[in-house]
C-alpha cells in the first residue's frame, strides 16, 4: 500500500514537473552559439512592438544564422525587470533603457565603441554623447531624445483674452487665474510618481535650480528648488491646477488636457499622438517655450532614452549585438521609429528628416538649449526613485524644504 | 523524496536476510516516508528563502543589482535611519488589526445569514463566492476604477445624489484612500471567512439550540451562550488564516495607490518592494523583509497564545 | 414570517453588493474607450462595444496568460494534494515521534506567505537557475498552499472513525481497497476543499510571478492584466474583458462545488 502511494505522488510530481517542462520555452538557450541574442524594448505604446518585430524580421532575413529574441517590457515594470535580470545573471544582450552609468560602474556593459561601427559613433549628436558616458568613455548608446515644452488650449487663451503664452512665472499664475472657471483648471501639474522628476526639473531648471552644482555634487534642496517647488504649492493651493498633483500622472493631466479641460501642461514630441490625437483629433493648442521665473532665458528638459549592450559568456555575443545594432542605427531604421513614436533624434542623420514637421521641429529646434537630468551619475536611479515616490507631498500637505533635504540625503547616501 | 524511494527499494533486496534490521529500518522511515514529500517541499521552497532573505539582509547589493560582499549591519542601521519606517509599521498594525476586525465581525453576521433559510439563498451563496473565486488583484482594480476622480462610479453616484458637489479624488488622499483599500481588503476576506463561520454554524447541532429554547433563553443569550463558543474553533482558523493574508496583502495596495502619496499608504509589504525596486537598495529590503517576518511571528506566536492553539491540535 | 421578508431583503441586498463591482465590471468591458475618459463617467455604455471582447484577444496575448495561469494552478494543486494527503492521512491515524513537531512546523509555515519572503525566494530562484520558469512558480504556489491543505486534511481524515475503515478492511477489502473505497469518499469534500483552496491562490498569486517572471510568454493572467493600463494609455475595457474572461469560469467551478466546500471547511474548522 505504501509503495502504491509513494507511486501515485511519483507520478503528480512528474506530471507537474512534464507540464512545465514544456513551459520552460526556448529562450533559456539563447547566447549559447553567439548568433542568438536577446533584445529586451520598453514599451512606449501600442506601434512598439510591431516596429520591432518588423525590425527583427528584416534583420534576420538580411544576416542568416542570426536571431533576436524579443522582449517587451512595459515602462513601469522596467525597473523592477532590470534589477531582477542583473541579480539572476539573465541580462539581455541588448537593453533599451533609460540609464546605463551604475551598470558601466559595475561592469555589466560594453564601451560603445566595442559594439558600434566607427561610422555609427561619428552620427551621433555631440550634445547626447556627453549624456552617455561614464568617467570620460562613451557607455551608454543614445536611443532617443525628447524635449519639453509648454501646451497650451488656444480656445481657453482667446475666451479668457489673453494673447500670448506665459513667459514667466507671475504669468502663468496670471493666465491660470484666468482660464479657471467650473471644471475646467488653469495649470495641469503631473507630480504623481510617474514622472515628477521631469515635471519638477522643467520648472526648477528655469529658475537657476537643478539637481547638482557646478562641481557636480548633489544640490537638491538648493534655495532655487525650495523656491521652485514654494511657487508649484502655491499654484496648487489656490486651486489653480487640477485636485492632487501629487498622485496625478501625465497621462490624466493630457487626457484632460486633450478634453478642453485643462489650459496648460507641460508636454513632449510624443504627446501629441500618444495623449491628444486618440482622444481629440481636432483640438487648438499651441507649442511655447518653457516659462521661467524672470521670463529672460527657457531651458527645456532634454530626455533621452538608451540601448545598453551587457557583456556574456566571455563576449561571444559581440559580434552579433554588433550587427544588430548598427543595423538599427541605420538612418531609415532610426527615423523611422522616431516617427512612429514621435521622438526626436539623437542621430545627425536622422534629424533632417523630423524637421520637415512643423510641430516636431519646434521640439528639434528647442534641443539645444535642454538641460538633461544628471543620469551620468551611478546614483540618479536611487535619487530619480525617491523623487518620484516623494516630491509630490511637497506640493500638498508636506513643506517643500524638509521634503527637498530628505532627498538630498537619501542622494548624498546614494554616492 | 524519489531519493527516499529508491533508498528503501535497495534496502529490500540487498538486506533481505536480514528480516528484522530490515523491518526496523522500516518502522523508523515509515513516517517519513508519508511525510517526505511535504517536508521536502516546505525545506526547500519555503524555508530556504527565509534563509536566502536574512543573508541579502547583511548584503552589500549595488544599484545596478550586483553583489558586493557582506557589510554586517549596515541595511539594518540604513532601514532604522527611514523617518517612514515607525509610520509605516503602525498604519501595518492598524491595516492588519482593522480589517481582521471587521472581517470578523461582518463573517459573523454573514455566516448566520446565509445559515437562515430564505428564498434564493442559495443564488446569494453563491454571489457572496464571487470575490474569492475573482483574483484580488483584479477587484482591487475595479475598485480603483470606481473610485476613479473623473470617470468614476462612486463620484458620480454621490455627484448624482447631491452629496458630494465635486468630483472626490479618494485614492489621492492618504486617510480616505486607506479607509477605501481596507474596504477592498474587507471585501474580498468575506468570501472565505464567512464560509468558515458558516461551516462551523452547521457542525452545531440543532438539538442544542432545541435545548436553549426549552430553557426560555433568550436568542441573544442563545447567539453568546451557545453559538459564539461553540464556534471557536471556527473562528480560531478563520482569524489565523486572515492575519497572515492581510498582513501580506500587496495587490490591493499595489494596484490601488502604490503606496502614495510618498509612503502615506505604505503597509511594510510595500514599503519593503519599493526600497528594492525603486530605491534599488536590495540588502535594505531584506532588512526590511526580516524585520517585517519578526512581526507576523510575533502577533500569530501571540495570537497563538491567547487561543491556546495546543488545546485545538489533538 | 417579517423574518422572512427582512431575511430575504437582506440576503439580496448583500447578494447586490458583493456583485456590484463585477457588474460594473462588465459594463466597463462594453464601452468604447473614448467613453472611459468622460468625466464624469457614464452610467451605462452610450454604445455596447460587444467587440471588446473580440479585439482584445489581438490586444495581448490573452490566451497565453490564460494557458500560464492554468498551468501553473493545476500543477501547483497536483503537487500539493500528493504531498499533502500523505501527511495528513499519517498524522490523522498515528502517533508517532516527531509528530506534534511536524504539525508545529505545518502551522509555522502557514504564517508564511510568499509576499513577505518574495526578495529570498527570488534570490533562491537564481541560485537554483529556475527564474522566468513556471516550474519555480508551481513549486512556489505548491509550498505555500500546502500547510493549509495539511491541515484541512488532517483535520478530516481525524474526523473519519478508524473503526469505519478496519470494518471494510475485514470485510476483505484489503487496505488500499478500504483507503480508496471507503476513507477517500467520505473525505472528498475535504479534499474538493484543499484542491479549490490551492488552485484559487496560485491563479491569484501575483508578486511572485511579477518578480520570477520576465518573459511574455511565462506571464500569468495575474501579470498580464494590469500591463493594458500603462504610462502611455488606458485600455480599461480590456484590462476588465480579460479579468471576465478570467473570473467567469472560476466562478462557475466555485458554483459547482459550493456544497462541498462548506462541508470540508467544516472539518477543518471542527478537526
Amino acid at each position: 500500500m505504501k509503495r502504491h502511494l509513494l507511486g501515485v505522488v511519483a507520478a503528480g510530481l512528474t506530471v507537474a514537473l512534464g507540464v512545465s517542462g514544456c513551459g520552460k520555452g526556448s529562450s533559456s538557450d539563447s547566447g549559447s552559439d553567439g548568433k542568438t541574442i536577446k533584445f529586451v524594448a520598453a514599451i512606449y505604446d501600442d506601434n512598439t512592438k510591431p516596429y520591432w518585430d518588423a525590425l527583427i524580421k528584416d534583420f534576420e532575413a538580411k544576416n542568416s544564422g542570426y536571431k533576436v529574441n524579443l522582449e517587451m517590457v512595459d515602462w513601469s515594470q522596467m525597473d523592477a525587470k532590470v534589477k531582477t535580470y542583473v541579480q539572476t545573471k539573465q541580462v539581455p544582450d541588448v537593453l533599451n533603457y533609460n540609464a546605463f552609468s551604475d551598470f558601466a560602474r559595475d561592469g555589466l556593459i560594453y564601451k560603445a565603441s566595442e559594439v558600434l561601427s566607427p561610422t555609427t559613433l561619428s552620427d551621433f549628436t555631440p550634445t547626447f554623447v556627453e549624456q552617455a558616458k561614464y568617467n570620460g568613455e562613451q557607455y551608454g548608446l543614445p536611443f532617443i531624445s525628447s524635449a519639453r515644452l509648454l501646451f497650451y488650449n488656444k480656445d481657453l487663451f482667446e475666451k479668457a483674452g489673453i494673447k500670448s503664452p506665459p513667459a514667466t512665472w507671475d504669468e502663468v499664475k496670471a493666465d491660470a487665474k484666468k482660464i479657471k472657471k467650473g471644471s475646467t483648471i488653469g495649470y495641469g501639474l503631473p507630480l504623481g510618481p510617474e514622472e515628477a522628476q521631469a515635471e519638477f526639473y522643467s520648472w526648477a531648471m528655469n529658475n537657476g535650480g537643478g539637481w547638482v552644482d557646478a562641481s557636480g555634487k548633489w544640490a537638491i534642496n538648493q534655495q532655487a528648488n525650495i523656491d521652485t517647488l514654494t511657487f508649484l504649492k502655491d499654484l496648487n493651493k489656490s486651486g489653480l491646477t487640477q485636485p492632487n498633483p501629487e498622485s496625478t500622472d501625465r497621462k490624466t493631466v493630457f487626457n484632460q488636457f486633450a478634453q478642453g479641460k485643462v489650459g496648460m501642461a507641460i508636454g513632449g514630441p510624443f504627446t501629441k499622438a500618444g495623449f491628444i490625437d486618440p482622444v481629440n483629433k481636432s483640438l487648438n493648442f499651441g507649442v511655447a517655450p518653457l516659462p521661467s521665473k524672470s521670463g529672460s532665458e527657457h531651458n527645456t528638459l532634454g530626455v533621452m532614452d538608451v540601448l545598453a549592450a551587457f557583456k556574456k559568456d566571455d563576449s561571444k555575443n559581440k559580434d552579433a549585438v554588433k550587427k544588430f545594432l548598427d543595423f538599427f542605427y541605420q538612418k531609415e531604421n532610426t527615423s523611422k521609429f522616431l516617427t512612429t513614436e514621435g521622438f526626436l533624434p539623437v542621430t545627425k542623420s536622422a534629424g533632417d528628416a523630423l524637421s520637415a514637421d512643423p510641430y516636431m521641429k519646434q521640439f528639434v529646434d528647442a534641443l539645444p538649449t535642454s538641460k538633461f537630468a544628471p543620469t551620468t551619475n551611478p546614483a540618479w536611479s536611487a535619487v530619480a526613485g525617491a523623487v518620484k515616490q516623494d516630491l509630490g507631498s511637497s506640493v500638498a500637505n508636506k513643506d517643500p524644504k524638509s521634503v527637498l533635504d530628505k532627498i538630498q540625503e537619501t542622494a548624498e547616501k546614494a554616492g | 523524496m524519489q531519493d527516499l524511494k529508491t533508498r528503501r527499494r535497495g534496502a529490500a533486496t540487498s538486506q533481505a536476510p536480514r528480516p528484522s534490521l530490515l523491518r526496523r529500518t522500516g518502522r523508523a522511515l515509515t513516517p517519513l516516508a508519508w511525510l517526505g514529500p511535504s517536508l521536502v517541499l516546505i525545506c526547500v521552497v519555503v524555508l530556504w528563502p527565509v534563509i536566502e532573505m536574512v543573508r541579502t539582509s547583511l548584503q552589500h547589493i549595488t544599484s545596478s543589482g550586483v553583489t558586493v560582499g557582506y557589510n554586517g549591519t549596515t541595511n539594518y542601521t540604513d532601514l532604522f535611519d527611514e523617518d517612514d519606517l515607525i509610520p509605516v509599521v503602525l498604519r501595518t498594525l492598524l491595516w492588519v488589526g482593522g480589517i481582521v476586525v471587521i472581517t470578523m465581525t461582518l463573517s459573523l453576521a454573514l455566516g448566520q445569514l446565509l445559515n437562515a433559510r430564505f428564498p434564493g439563498r442559495r443564488v446569494v451563496r453563491w454571489a457572496v463566492i464571487v470575490p474569492w473565486a475573482a483574483s484580488v488583484l483584479m477587484t482591487a482594480l475595479i475598485w480603483k476604477w470606481m473610485l476613479d476622480n473623473y470617470s468614476g462610479l462612486v463620484n458620480r453616484v454621490l455627484l448624482d445624489l447631491h452629496i458630494i458637489d465635486k468630483p472626490v479624488n479618494w485614492l489621492a488622499h492618504p486617510g480616505q484612500a486607506m479607509l477605501w483599500m481596507m474596504w477592498v481588503a474587507v471585501f474580498v476576506s468575506l468570501p472565505f471567512t464567512s464560509f468558515v463561520i458558516l461551516a462551523g454554524l452547521q457542525t452545531i447541532p440543532e438539538d442544542v439550540y432545541e435545548a436553549a429554547r426549552v430553557d426560555g433563553a433568550s436568542a441573544f443569550r442563545t447567539y453568546f451562550g451557545i453559538t459564539l463558543p461553540l464556534l471557536r474553533p471556527a473562528i480560531l482558523i478563520a482569524s489565523i488564516i486572515n492575519v497572515i493574508n492581510v498582513f501580506n496583502s500587496f495587490p490591493i495596495i499595489w494596484a490601488m495607490t502604490a503606496g502614495g502619496p510618498g509612503s502615506d499608504t505604505d503597509t511594510t509589504t510595500t514599503f519593503m518592494y519599493k526600497l528594492a525596486f525603486y530605491d534599488q537598495h536590495v540588502g535594505e529590503s531584506g532588512a526590511m523583509a526580516v524585520v517585517n517576518f519578526a512581526l507576523i511571528l510575533v502577533m500569530v506566536l501571540f495570537y497563538l497564545r491567547a487561543a491556546r492553539w495546543r488545546e485545538e491540535v489533538r | 414570517m417579517t423574518r422572512r421578508v427582512v431575511l430575504t431583503g437582506l440576503g439580496w441586498l448583500v447578494a447586490f453588493v458583493f456583485l456590484l463591482p463585477y457588474l460594473q465590471m462588465f459594463i466597463t468591458a462594453l464601452k468604447p474607450e473614448k467613453e472611459l475618459t468622460k468625466s464624469p463617467g457614464t452610467y451605462l455604455p452610450s454604445h455596447w462595444t460587444w467587440s471588446n471582447f473580440i479585439d482584445v484577444w489581438s490586444a495581448a496575448p490573452v490566451w497565453t496568460y490564460l494557458r500560464v495561469s492554468l498551468t501553473v494552478a493545476a500543477a501547483a494543486t497536483i503537487v500539493t494534494l500528493a504531498c499533502a494527503m500523505p501527511a495528513a492521512y499519517y498524522t490523522a491515524r498515528n502517533r508517532f515521534r516527531g509528530r506534534g513537531a511536524f504539525l508545529l512546523l505545518v502551522l509555522v509555515t502557514q504564517m508564511f506567505a510568499p509576499t513577505a519572503l518574495v526578495i529570498g525566494i527570488y534570490r533562491e530562484m537564481v541560485a537554483l537557475n529556475l527564474t522566468d520558469t513556471l516550474l519555480a512558480l508551481i513549486l512556489v504556489n505548491a509550498a505555500f498552499n500546502l500547510p493549509f491543505c495539511i491541515w484541512i486534511l488532517h483535520g478530516y481524515f481525524s474526523s473519519i472513525p478508524k473503526e469505519l475503515e478496519e470494518a471494510a478492511f475485514l470485510d476483505g477489502a484489503g487496505r488500499v481497497g478500504a483507503l480508496t473505497r471507503v476513507t477517500l469518499p467520505i473525505s472528498m469534500p475535504g479534499v474538493v476543499t484543499a484542491i479549490v483552496y490551492t488552485f484559487i491562490a496560485a491563479w491569484n498569486e501575483y508578486i511572485v510571478a511579477l518578480t520570477v517572471t520576465a518573459s511574455p510568454d511565462r506571464r500569468p493572467l495575474t501579470v498580464g492584466v494590469p500591463s493594458f493600463v500603462t504610462q502611455y494609455q488606458a485600455h480599461w475595457q480590456f484590462l476588465f474583458a480579460t479579468s471576465l474572461i478570467a473570473i467567469v469560469p472560476v466562478v462557475i467551478l466555485f458554483i459547482f462545488i459550493e456544497r462541498y466546500l462548506i462541508g470540508g471547511l467544516t472539518a477543518g474548522s471542527v478537526k
